[in-house]
This record gives structure tokens, C-alpha cells and sequence, in this order.
């Protein structure tokens, strides 16, 4: 769900004006109190992935932390020869970056036709879009399941591009509507009267100005496509469609019961699974930050 | 007449240029008519009947009217269902994510401003939470909750409390525990948002008047907060009433129905008990209700269109 007004306050950050440093007992108690409170707000977040980094890298990974008895990279080696992990991270690219594509060519080419479209009730279109936005993936995978059997776009990567491009499209419809609302017309009229079609102008003069949005709709689509699992769960059972998001999935639903977990294994999937995130994220952090808090909802 | 013949023109011109404009829009209105208004359409539809995923009334599913919906309202397990989705909102939106983002704002913001290098550590590592893989989110807590060697009752046992049976007996308190570590980050990164936007010469004159720290914080920085806290509070209560891959992760609903939610009982009848018909109207109520939150959400906030 999208907190909007939020969102232009994020982007407008005024920096934050400095406090004196306090001097003394009282400095130092301040500094005290705070370090504590930090102390156990970092335990309470970064302790699971401790954990997860521990178990990765440990033969005999159990459920609670401990620095690896022997440390070892067969976790890493086993997925890759006993879960034909090759195979699902190249689906996972092929998917993700598919997705990526057609999002960014679909909202590029929405976001800007209905910056400049004349209609009478614009608002109440841009309003019906982001109630789109709202709608659970909980609630609607029924009916996509439903949907979907028929359409024949089950087990096809087609219809896991689709789906997943159209997850997060409502907000960065709405998002890219927003960024050439903030390109004036006349560069692209101007365009125009030198001869070049509607096409070029937009590709060469107004794309580029509205670079920023289409990052966030790149780095989302990427992220959302990568990370999703419910679509994949109800639209794939064949193997060699499977993504990363199933794969986990599988493992760690399959475990447990009568068998010993096999935490190390499952573990070292997780790493993998994680690291595009990351790197993603933390690389465009503010893009990024904008983007996800305009489009969370549950998953 | 010049003029009217000008209007005509440029009308005609605008007309044909809409026709264009229309045509970019057809690939998303696509997608979102499939994906979202299509499913949405679907459901309503297969709420009245008896469709069901495999056997007869797979192929043929039969209209059965309002039955669906009379079997929901009588359905002492939905009552229940129910219940668990309030429950779960208002312990891990409200009290979790919402206050402990609020909370983490202020003391990030405070820390920052005095210099504190570790701030931007604190602030990695709500943010890492949020933007790892819910499954993921899932699997780090099955591990943490684990009876006998999770990290969670090693740790407790080295304070002289527990083995806490996390999963079996207290199971709503785990998803709202694994949910606050997994939400936190969005309340707090709006707030601290928010909190750059107030300017300090308030506080300054405030001081000035001989105003302590709390009382600043009442009667400044709170007035400023309230109309962004309300829609925050909307926000995450729709996210969070949707949540369903970490709960489903943890306990998928059990042990006896006690961490249940409404998502859960959709997929739930319509997969493992096949009643695609009956699972149907129960993703029409919720997002029903979602449609009414998120009225109340566009209302309040009147964004910018």
C-alpha cells in the first residue's frame, strides 16, 4: 500500500540540523543509555542473520548460533549437485530480467500517456489505479490460479513474466504519471516542431529526464520478480521451470517431520537467494527506499 | 468563423493525438485488466457456485446462488478466522511495527543529530529485515522458534527462562514477533522522514520558554506526527492484513486453527480442501474489506493525481 504523502516528504529530506554534543556525566549517560538500547535493538534484527551466515558455512548446522564446528563450502556445493540449483538460478535471471524489461517499457509508455492524455476524470482513473495497488496477491491467487489453468499460462515462463510484471505495476504506473507530470510539455512539443515523430521525442527527450522513476521501476521489478513466491508456487510444478523463490520454498517445506533438518543446506540457499537482493537494495539505496515504501503490501 | 474553424482544428489535432496516447496505455491496462480486475471479476463469479479443483464440479461447476456466502456467515471457524486476523493486526501493526517504528524514529533521529556513528548500523539492520525475502523472513524464524535448539530459547535459557514452546504454545505471539522484526522498517523510515521535515527553530523557542525534553515532545513533535501517523497506521494495517507466506512459513494456520487468518482460510479451503467456489468468496470478503480500508486510506490522504 502506498503512503504518498510519506513518500515526497522521504524525497524532500531536509538535512538533519546537528545537536551539540552534550559534555560531561550527563554526555556520557546520554551516550550510555542510547549505546544500550542500540545494543538490543541490533540483537533483536541481526541475530536471524547471524544465525543464517553461521549455518551456511557450518557440516553440522543445527538451529541455533554457533561459529561453524567445521567450517565448510559443501552447503554451497550441494545445492548446485543434489537440487540442480544451476538450472533454477538461470530461470530465476531469465524471469527476472524479462520482467524487468517489459516493466520499464510498459510504464514508460503508461506513466507518460497519461501524463499527457486529456480525459475528463482523470483523477478518478488514477484513483481506481491505486486502489489496484491495495489488492493482497493473498486474495487474488485464487482466482489467478483459476485464471490462469484456463488460460493455459501455467507452467510457461510466460505467464511468470507476466504475473510478475504486473505485481508491482499499479504504483509505478502511478509513480512514472507523477515524474513526466514534472517534465514540461513544450520540450517535447518543441521536438515535434523540428520533425521528430512522437515516437523519438519521447525516447530522446523526455525518457531521459525521467531516469530517477525509471530506476525505481527497473530496481522494483527486478526485486519484486526475484523475491515473489506465491505466484510461483500456484502457477509452476514442472522442474525445470522452477525459479529460486520455489526451489527455497520446496526445501523448506519438504523438511522437518521425521527427517533431521537440514538447516546448512537450506541455509546456504538462502545466501544465494538474498545476495541480488542486497546488492540491489544497498547499491541504490534512496531509489530504492522510495520505491519499496510506495509499493508495500502484504505478501 | 476563423476562430471556430482554428478550435476545430486543434481539437481534432488534440483528438487524434488522445488516440495515441490510448494506444500507450493498452500494454499496462492489459496486464492490470488480467491480473487484477479479471481475478477480482473471476472470484466474484466462482463465489456462486459450487466450482471446485478437481472431479465434476471441476469441469461444470453449477450456480448455487447466495449459498457460499450463507455457509461463510454461519461457519463457526470463520468467526473464528476472523478474530486471528484482528488479533495479528493489532498485535503486530499496531503495537509491533507501529510503535517500535515510531519508537526506533525518534531515537535514530535524536542519535543522528548528536553525532552517534553507530546510528547508521541500527538503521542497516531494521532496513535488512524489511527488505530480505518474506520466505526467507519465514525460514530465519522456523530456526529462531525452534523448541529445542532455536537461538531464541538458548538465549532465554542463559537468563534462566524457558524451553519456550514458541510454535506449539504461544503461536500468535511468534507470527507477531516474526512479523514486527519483518515490518519495523517501513513505520520507522516514514517517520524519520517525516521528523526531517519539522523545522528545529520550533524546539529552539521552546527550550527558549524553558520547556523540558518530554514536554517538547508533546507538544511539538507529536501535533506535527499525528497526520502522517494515521495514514501510516492505515498503511501497514492493510499490509499486514494481507500477510500470508510468513505465517503460512511458521505455522500455516495451526496448531488448531489458532493462527488462522482470513488469507490462509481462502487458500486453504480452495487448495487442501478444493473448494475453489467457497475459497472464492471468502478472497471477495477480504478484499472487500480491503477495498474499505484503502477508501478510508485515499480519502484521508487525497494524493496528488
Amino acid at each position: 500500500m502506498t503512503a504518498i504523502p510519506a513518500q515526497e516528504q522521504l524525497a524532500a529530506r531536509a538535512d538533519a540540523a546537528p545537536l551539540p554534543r552534550r559534555k560531561g556525566r550527563a554526555g556520557r549517560l546520554e551516550w550510555l543509555a542510547v549505546h544500550a538500547v542500540f545494543l538490543v535493538v541490533c540483537a533483536f534484527f541481526l541475530v536471524p542473520f547471524l544465525w543464517l551466515l553461521s549455518a551456511a558455512f557450518d557440516a553440522k548446522a543445527k538451529a541455533y548460533i554457533a561459529f561453524p564446528a567445521q567450517p565448510t563450502i559443501m552447503n554451497f556445493v550441494r545445492i548446485f549437485t543434489d537440487y540442480d540449483f544451476g538450472r533454477v538460478l538461470l530461470n530465476s535471471v531469465f524471469v527476472s530480467v524479462a520482467t524487468m524489461i517489459l516493466v520499464v517499457f510498459t510504464v514508460a509508455l503508461a506513466g507518460y500517456s497519461l501524463s499527457r492524455i486529456d480525459l475528463r476524470r482523470k483523477d478518478w482513473v488514477m484513483y481506481g489505479v491505486l486502489l489496484l495497488q491495495t489488492m493482497p496477491i493473498a486474495a487474488t491467487m485464487v482466482p489467478i490460479y483459476g485464471l490462469a489453468r484456463q488460460l493455459g499460462l501455467r507452467n510457461s515462463y510466460l505467464g511468470l513474466i507476466l504475473v510478475h510484471a504486473a505485481i508491482e505495476l499499479p504504483f509505478l504506473i502511478w509513480l512514472m504519471k507523477n515524474f513526466f507530470d514534472s517534465i514540461p510539455r513544450h520540450l517535447e512539443e518543441a521536438a515535434w516542431l523540428d520533425g521528430r515523430s512522437r515516437f523519438r521525442a519521447l525516447v530522446e527527450i523526455v525518457l531521459p529526464l525521467a531516469r530517477p522513476g525509471l530506476g525505481i521501476a527497473a530496481g522494483l521489478a527486478f526485486l519484486s520478480a526475484w523475491a515473489e513466491v506465491l505466484m510461483v508456487v500456484i502457477l509452476i510444478d514442472q522442474d525445470s521451470l522452477k525459479t529460486v523463490p520455489l526451489a527455497f520454498y520446496q526445501a523448506m517445506r519438504t523438511q522437518g517431520g521425521y527427517t533431521e533438518v537440514q538447516y546448512g543446506v537450506i541455509a546456504a540457499m538462502a545466501i544465494i537467494y538474498l545476495l541480488p537482493v542486497m546488492v540491489v537494495f544497498f547499491a541504490s539505496r534512496r531509489l530504492m527506499v522510495r520505491g519499496l515504501i510506495g509499493s508495500t503490501r502484504g505478501l | 468563423m476563423a476562430t471556430t474553424a482554428v478550435a476545430a482544428n486543434a481539437r481534432r489535432r488534440s483528438l487524434r493525438r488522445n488516440r495515441l496516447y490510448l494506444a500507450g496505455l493498452t500494454p499496462a491496462a492489459f496486464l492490470l485488466a488480467l491480473f487484477f480486475v479479471g481475478p477480482a471479476l473471476w472470484a466474484l463469479a466462482s463465489s456462486f457456485t459450487n466450482r471446485a479443483l478437481v472431479g465434476l464440479d471441476a469441469a461444470n461447476p453449477r450456480f448455487v446462488g447466495l449459498d457460499n456466502y450463507i455457509r461463510l456467515f454461519s461457519d463457526p471457524d470463520f468467526g473464528r478466522v476472523i478474530l486471528n486476523s484482528v488479533v495479528f493486526v493489532i498485535g503486530s501493526a499496531i503495537i509491533g511495527q507501529f510503535v517500535l517504528g515510531l519508537l526506533l524514529a525518534l531515537l535514530l533521529d535524536h542519535a543522528q543529530r548528536r553525532g552517534f556513528l553507530a546510528t547508521s548500523l541500527v538503521y542497516a539492520s531494521v532496513l535488512l529485515a524489511w527488505v530480505n525475502p518474506t520466505i526467507i523472513a519465514g525460514f530465519l524464524w522456523v530456526a529462531m522458534f525452534d523448541y529445542y535448539n532455536g537461538s531464541l530459547n538458548s538465549g532465554l535459557q542463559l537468563l534462566g527462562i524457558g524451553p519456550v514452546n514458541w510454535l506449539g504454545q504461544g503461536p500468535m505471539l511468534a507470527i507477531v514477533i516474526a512479523n514486527t522484526w519483518r515490518g519495523t522498517a517501513f513505520v520507522m523510515l516514514i517517520f524519520l522522514g517525516a521528523l526531517r521535515t519539522i523545522p528545529t527553530d520550533i524546539y529552539e523557542a521552546a527550550r527558549v520558554d524553558g520547556a523540558g525534553p518530554f514536554r517538547r515532545f508533546w507538544d511539538h513533535t507529536l501535533p506535527l506526527l499525528r497526520p502522517i501517523a494515521a495514514l501510516t497506521l492505515l498503511s501497514v494495517t492493510i499490509a499486514t492484513f494481507g500477510t500470508f507466506i510468513l505465517i503460512q512459513a511458521l505455522t500455516n494456520g495451526g496448531p488448531a486453527l489458532q493462527t488462522e487468518v482470513i488469507a490462509l482460510y481462502a487458500y486453504h479451503e480452495a487448495f487442501q480442501n478444493h473448494a475453489v467456489g467457497y475459497g472464492s468468496t471468502i478472497a471477495v470478503v477480504m478484499l472487500a474489506l480491503n477495498f474499505a480500508f484503502a477508501a478510508v486510506f485515499l480519502r484521508w490522504s487525497r494524493p496528488r493525481v
